[in-house]
């Protein structure tokens, strides 16, 4: 040590040529030093010659150095670490006393993470265990730094045994020739033992004083044979590779050449093996492990112990395909193998090897082992065997007939394919039935019913053990105890090194974890043989605790995590098809929390995984095919995406309805996911876009997916409605579904006639309110679809009427305002309305008027309609309003006819009539011709016979046509008012129209002049009425009615002057103001009259006339004088011209009528106003003027004259002009 | 990769033909090799099936190179220059008539043993060697037998594992160089895992899947 600190070679080449000279130390000490500054390879072979210098040249320098190379244990490069191992190796064999040392240095190279390390560190291992057992043979004293290294030695050596479960191969297969090694070494050897000559001075369990201190011979024993259980256990794992079986053959061929003793086990072993090959290997393995197993036995037999395994090993080997002439050839002579008893091993061994055999062994082995193989007596150091015993109950059992039918009851369990392992071993059976064949036979069962723990040899043998069981447990106990003690020692000795914390806490536990199992296992084995029976493959559990419920669950979890996440590499490998075949079936297996996780793991790329969720739907669904039971897990993953993506915003690509109509079934829920969908306004249109492909791509279940669709169709929402409705109207067309829709728009238009809405128009939670009453809105949830339906097929209309005859009010109110629309979508030629029309059912009147006016709204009737509603009315329902609508389409002799019923409807109604009548309605130009022209429409009304109508409807019905001024022109005015002049007898209101149209055109003045003179020509005056009103008028044209006044009778005259006295004085002083020539026209008897009546004026004007006889004249006539000096007095100068109107007083009439004529009299209204005048004018007759000519004039009392007019009721007459 | 390089064995019955070509091979690709047989004796064809070459181990390839250049001669013993004479000529042409056309050229032997002395001096027997290897490829069964009997008869002393693979190769030159080319695939298959010990196993059974060979595969110690 002192030597490598002396510096770090402070001569490079000069002393280099004189370094023959130079110590080698100094040329340690260099390397050294390149060593530690050199790359790997350099390094190593640099790190050889150093080992080279202080091992082999000059070992008195390995102590000094070996710090500095252990150094190197921690190189990062393996290499170097495996040379420090070696190094180890080599240092130890050559100066056993470094183990102290070094041991610890060793163990913590066996746990190294290289597995190359660790390898080489199990070969120094299987070196160094005899190196050091001898060393601790050998020593006389053994200090306690010794002790705690040899404990740490059998530790090693027990972690190296637990080695053969490490899942290395490589590792396991060094761990096999390690515990070859150490059962080797662990027992004792034998005369008849192989020995080979490298080893011949190889420590062995023999060499062992029994009164060791430290060493005890018994516990090695024990650990030997433990390890060799361990090794044959290891042997029969059904899934150890070919390589493992090939070592473990060699080296229990080994075992079984040098030490005899365990041939037994070691042929037992091999037969099991045969007759078991282990299920995983490939057909070329299984050939390599034959021919292995063959050449083992080969060697075997050849050893001279074998004579007792000879008929055994003979028929493994036939049964491999060996030709008897080479097993001959391997026998060995019958002489060596006679002499093999008589060099007894020591007697000691023997004693407490075997019990109970012992006694008999020494005479009769000879007899007995030659003649039968399965004997108890196998051999001087073995009980026989498990499979011996059973081999031997079962030999006389197999009976032909018993072997014909075990033959037929294992038909039942031959594997469909013949094993790779049948394949490959089997060869004809030769000599069926024969003594030989037979045994042959018993072996091969014993042999399988041994590994299965049954039969007789296997209860035997467990009673054989309970003893030595006992015993091993007591012993490791002592042994834990001691080692406890001594690791204080080691502790301190590791100290020493300046090495590891970790060391002193091994040999602590291990003994205990090593030891513990180990009394059990040799009675475990066959008992857990004995449950897997057949299946060998559930030995597995021997190796294996099974995990908790938690571990499992989140084992699983992360595998398929991992799995999930490996998306993208397994993509780029192209495996991605199995991935999502395997994802989907271990989803299918699993439980919830997994499915979540895939779910969302789908979700969160919904179009680059679709293929997995479709895969995972399917295997699903197959499950469920295959379970034939519910479909929860379907159901569950089908909802799970679908109401996974109705979360996802965007939804352009249609992905929902790809699943939807690729899912192998629509569950209910599903189906209420795809409502739910279709029910979001921004996603109506592709919700039921699927809704449809699904009805025409599942015919099977297309009611089922349409009744949703049905149902959307009285959403609350507008546009899923509409939606909805639009769809439906598509769906309509197709035959097939065409009923179940309209049954379905029935079905709900029937709820109207209940009297309260049936709790289907809520949603099932709102079904508590049952009472509740229709509104608006739960009427039109039932009348949507109808509506949507009804412009397709006509024929529904039938089912609304009748309906609505049963319907309440509010119902009736709300169809016939939700039912234009589709009504004008019918047309009026649709034959099934012409029908309603016909047949309009009782109670239906208003639907059909409704009806009615919806279809000529804006287009004339057609002749058709008309002929059915002109049916109706007349042969069924003459219910005039029926025939408004169609008023365009009759004649006009239907319509004069209808008139007076028309007029006496309610005012609105009879506007509505007389717009479609006058063409003054909505439209422009589409109106049709009326049948009637304005002209006549005016005439017909004057004409209307006064029994069937009232004067107030008439005159109501006239002013209507007076206030449509645009068609009522003064020429349209002109003309009737000379038709209507023509007639005969006068029409009463004649004289009212008159007035009513000077008033709208005054400029109509001369024509009325013109008109008045006329009438005088008829003796108007023999028309009260018309008399009346004619009287009005002259006083209202004054003075341009003068003239026609003047060319009144003188009777009339008088009349006229009394009704209106104050015409007198302006007429008087007109007449006077013409000139003398136009005075001579004018007859003497007017004249007579016009002064006779000026009585109380200065100047008046003889009268031939009477003076009015009648007394109501007298009554008039404060009224008269009233009215005399309270109008104007009459215009000087000379007569204006007779045709020009005066613009004030046609002004001023204008102005009133168009301020909507108060409530007072109103001057366009004379002829009416008259009756009003007298302020007491109870009587309408009162005011008669004198008869003239005409008929007689009826008493003061009589009633009024003609009883044609029958003049409304006083009360009725004021209201006219206002209303007007 | 395993850290040290791969130590290969390829082993014939006579170490000319299928080792050699494997050996050949594997030294250009620059694996550490070497090549044995396993036979007592060196065989090699000769005129007739059952009259073979036999040398001993001890003979050089230059050595039977010259042998069989000989023989071709003692065969035809007229050089360009016998064609002289139209007879010796004609005689010459019965002659090659009767011995089935058999020269040595012919069948590439020469060429071949040209190849192997190039490579190195003689022929090797494998019992003889005791060199450690990590792996060891026989080209047939019974050479695999052969090796691994002599391995397991060998006293153990390192415990050191070594992986023994029979590959078929019949013994002809085009067998033996696809023969070759497998068993270069496979050194280099086994020199890059990560695990040499650990996945060979596994490595075989993809081989024997793809070439549609089986191998023969044991585990032996030093």
């Amino acid at each position: 040590m002192a030597g490598a600190q002396e510096g770090p070679s402070p001569r490079p080449g000069q002393e280099e040529p004189g370094s023959d000279g130079r110590s080698t130390s100094e040329r340690v000490v260099d390397l050294l030093n390149q060593a530690a500054l050199i790359g790997n390879e350099g390094k190593i072979s640099i790190l050889r010659q150093v080992q080279e210098l202080i091992i082999n040249k000059d070992p008195t320098l390995l102590d000094n150095f070996l710090d500095e190379i252990i150094a190197f244990q921690a190189d990062k490069s393996i290499e170097v670490r495996k040379f420090v191992v070696g190094f180890i190796e080599e240092a130890c064999k050559r100066d056993i006393e470094l183990l102290l040392k070094l041991v610890a240095n060793l163990n913590m190279l066996l746990k190294d993470e290289n597995v190359n390390v660790v390898k080489k560190a199990i070969l120094t291992m299987t070196q160094l265990y005899k190196v050091a057992l001898q060393w601790m043979v050998k020593s006389k004293v053994i200090g306690e730094l010794q002790e705690a290294c040899w404990e740490m030695m059998s530790s090693m050596a027990s972690d190296i045994i637990l080695l053969l479960d490490s899942d290395n191969d490589g590792v396991r297969t060094h761990a096999i020739k390690f515990v070859e090694g150490l059962i080797v070494t662990l027992s004792p050897r034998t005369a008849d033992s192989d020995v080979p000559k490298r080893h011949e001075n190889d420590v062995s369990l023999e060499r062992i004083p029994r009164d060791h201190p430290v060493i005890k011979y018994n516990v090695l024993w024990e650990e030997g044979k433990a390890a060799l259980e361990q090794l044959l256990k290891f042997m029969v794992h059904p899934a150890i590779s070919s390589i493992n079986l090939t070592a473990a053959l060699g080296s229990l061929a080994t075992i079984a050449r040098q030490r005899p003793m365990f041939m037994a086990e070691v042929i037992q072993a091999y037969e099991t093996l045969h007759a078991n090959l282990p299920p995983t290997l490939a057909k070329s393995q299984v050939s390599s492990v034959r021919k292995n197993l063959k050449l083992h036995l080969l060697s075997v037999l050849r050893h001279p112990s074998s004579g007792d395994f000879q008929p055994q090993i003979t028929t493994l080997l036939v049964d491999l395909g060996t030709p008897q002439a080479e097993i001959a050839r391997s026998m060995p002579s019958p002489r060596e193998a006679r002499k093999r008893p008589r060099d007894e091993p020591d007697a000691a061994l023997k004693k407490m090897k075997i019990e109970p055999p012992l006694g008999e062994d020494d005479e009769d082995k000879d007899l007995e082992a030659p003649a039968v193989a399965v004997a108890k007596v196998a051999g001087a150091v073995t009980v026989p065997s498990d499979t011996d015993i059973t081999a031997e109950f079962l030999q006389p059992l197999l009976t032909p007939e018993n072997v014909a039918n075990l033959v037929l009851i294992s038909m039942v369990y031959l594997p469909e394919a013949m094993p790779a392992s049948f394949q490959a071993t089997y060869t004809p059976v030769e000599s069926a039935g024969t003594e030989a064949q037979i045994k042959h036979l018993a072996r091969l069962m014993a042999t399988q019913m041994t590994a299965a723990g049954l039969g007789p040899g296997v209860e035997q043998t467990k009673l054989l053990r309970e003893e030595p069981k006992e015993e091993k447990v007591a012993k490791p106990d002592a042994v834990v105890i001691k080692r406890r003690l001594s690791a204080l020692g080691q502790g301190q000795a590791i100290a020493v090194l300046g090495a590891h914390g970790s060391a002193p806490g091994l040999p602590d536990e291990t003994p205990q974890a090593k030891r513990r199992p180990e009394p059990i296992m040799p009675a475990t084995q066959p008992r857990l043989a004995g449950a897997g029976g057949r299946k060998k493959v559930f030995r597995l559990s021997d190796v294996l605790k099974p995990l908790s419920e938690v571990q499992v669950e989140k084992l699983k979890l992360g595998a398929v995590r991992r799995i999930l996440r490996s998306e993208r590499a397994v993509a780029a490998s192209g495996a991605a098809q199995a991935r999502v075949k395997i994802l989907a079936s271990l989803v299918t297996q699993f439980e919830v929390p997994l499915k979540g996780e895939v779910l969302s793991f789908i979700l969160d790329d919904v179009r680059g995984r679709l293929d997995l969720a479709f895969a995972w739907l399917f295997q699903e669904y197959n499950a469920h095919l295959a379970r034939g039971g519910g479909l929860e897990r379907y159901d569950e993953c089908l909802i799970g995406l679908l109401a996974g993506l109705q979360e996802k915003p965007d939804q352009k690509d249609g992905i929902f309805t790809k699943v939807v109509l690729e899912a192998p079934l629509i569950t209910e829920s599903a189906l209420e996911v795809i409502r739910k969908y279709c029910e979001d306004e921004s996603r109506t249109y592709l919700g039921m876009s699927t809704l449809r492909d699904l009805i025409f791509k599942r015919p099977s279940r297309q009611f089922q997916y349409l009744h949703v669709l049905l149902d959307l169709s009285s959403h609350e929402k507008d546009k899923v409605r509409q939606q909805a409705l639009q769809f439906i109207k598509r769906m309509y067309e197709k035959e097939q579904l065409r009923e179940y829709v309209e049954k379905f728009a029935l079905n709900y238009l029937q709820l109207l006639v209940h009297p309260n809405p049936p709790s289907v128009l809520f949603g099932a939670d709102k079904d508590t309110e049952v009472a509740a009453p229709w509104t608006e809105e739960t009427i039109k949830q039932c009348l949507y679809l109808y509506l949507a339906l009804l412009p397709h097929n006509h024929k529904l209309i039938h089912e609304l009427a009748s309906v609505y005859t049963e319907a309440i009010a509010d119902i009736k109110r709300t169809v016939l305002r939700v039912i234009e629309q589709p009504i004008r979508g019918m047309g009026m030629n649709s034959p099934e309305l012409l029908l309603l029309v016909e047949n309009c059912p009782k109670g239906a009147e208003t639907l059909v008027t409704r009806c009615l006016h919806s279809l000529t709204d804006k287009v004339p009737p057609s002749p058709e309609l008309v002929k059915r509603v002109r049916d109706l009315y007349h042969k069924r329902l003459p219910d005039v309003r029926f025939l408004i609508p169609v008023l365009n389409g009759l004649e006009k002799k239907e319509v004069i006819q209808a008139l007076p019923k028309l007029i006496k409807l309610n005012p609105i109604v009879v506007k509505e009539v007389f717009n479609r009548l006058l063409g003054t309605q909505h439209g422009d130009g589409t109106s049709a011709v009326s049948p009637l022209n304005p002209g006549e429409l005016l005439i017909a009304l004057h004409n209307i016979d006064s029994s069937k109508c009232d004067m107030k409807s008439i005159i109501k019905a006239t002013n209507l046509c007076f206030a449509e001024r645009n068609v009522y022109t003064s020429e349209v005015l002109a003309v009737v008012m000379q038709q209507l002049m023509e007639q005969s007898p006068l029409p009463m209101l004649l004289m009212r129209t008159v007035i009513q149209a000077l008033t709208m055109y005054p400029r109509l003045g001369g024509f009325v002049m013109n008109i008045l003179s006329r009438l005088i020509m008829k003796q108007v005056w023999k028309y009260p009425k018309v008399w009346e009103g004619f009287i009005k008028c002259c006083q209202r044209t004054k003075p341009q009615s003068f003239q026609v006044v003047l060319q009144l009778p003188p009777p009339q005259l008088a009349a006229v002057f009394e009704k209106c006295p104050e015409l007198r004085e302006p007429l008087l002083s007109h007449v006077r103001a013409l000139t003398p020539h136009q005075q001579a026209h004018i007859p003497l008897s007017t004249m007579a009259i016009l002064e006779a009546t000026t009585r109380h004026e200065p100047e008046g004007t003889p009268g031939e006339e009477k003076p009015p006889k009648r007394p109501p004249g007298s009554e008039e006539d404060p009224k008269a004088k009233g009215g005399g000096p309270g109008s104007p007095p009459p215009p000087e100068g000379a007569p204006p011209e007779l045709l020009e109107p005066p613009p004030i007083f046609i002004s001023a009439a204008e102005d009133e009528e168009s301020s909507g004529g108060g409530g007072d009299a109103s001057p366009p209204d004379p002829a009416l106003d008259t009756p009003k005048d007298p302020p007491a004018g109870t009587e309408p007759p009162q005011p008669l003027p004198p008869p003239g000519e005409a008929p007689p004039p009826s008493p003061p009392s009589s009633e009024p004259p003609p009883p044609g007019t029958q003049s409304p009721p006083p009360g009725g007459v004021p209201e006219g002009p206002s209303e007007g | 990769m395993p850290s040290a390089p791969l130590r290969v064995a390829v082993v014939c019955s006579s170490n000319q033909n299928r080792s050699m070509e494997a050996h050949n091979i594997l030294s250009k690709r620059g694996f550490s090799v070497r090549s044995f047989g396993t036979g007592t004796h060196v065989k090699l064809p000769g005129p007739a099936p059952d009259k073979p070459n036999v040398y001993d181990f001890k003979t050089t390839y230059d050595q039977m190179y010259n042998d069989l250049l000989r023989k071709d001669k003692e065969l035809y013993p007229c050089g360009m220059a016998s064609l002289k004479n139209p007879l010796c000529f004609i005689l010459e042409r019965l002659k090659i008539l009767n011995s089935s056309n058999f020269r040595y050229t012919q069948n590439g032997i020469l060429h071949m043993l040209d190849r192997n002395k190039r490579i190195k001096p003689r022929p090797e027997r494998f019992q003889n060697c005791k060199d450690v290897f990590d792996l060891i490829l026989t080209c047939e069964e019974r050479v695999y037998d052969q090796v691994v009997e002599d391995l397991n008869s060998r006293e153990q002393e390192t415990c050191q594992p070594v992986h023994v693979i029979n590959v078929d190769i019949q013994d002809n030159h085009e067998e033996a160089t696809l023969g070759a080319f497998l068993i270069c695939e496979l050194c280099q298959c086994i020199q890059h895992t990560e695990d040499m010990e650990n996945e060979i196993d596994e490595l075989l059974q993809e081989f024997e899947e793809k070439s549609g060979r089986t191998f023969l595969h044991t585990v032996c110690f030093y």
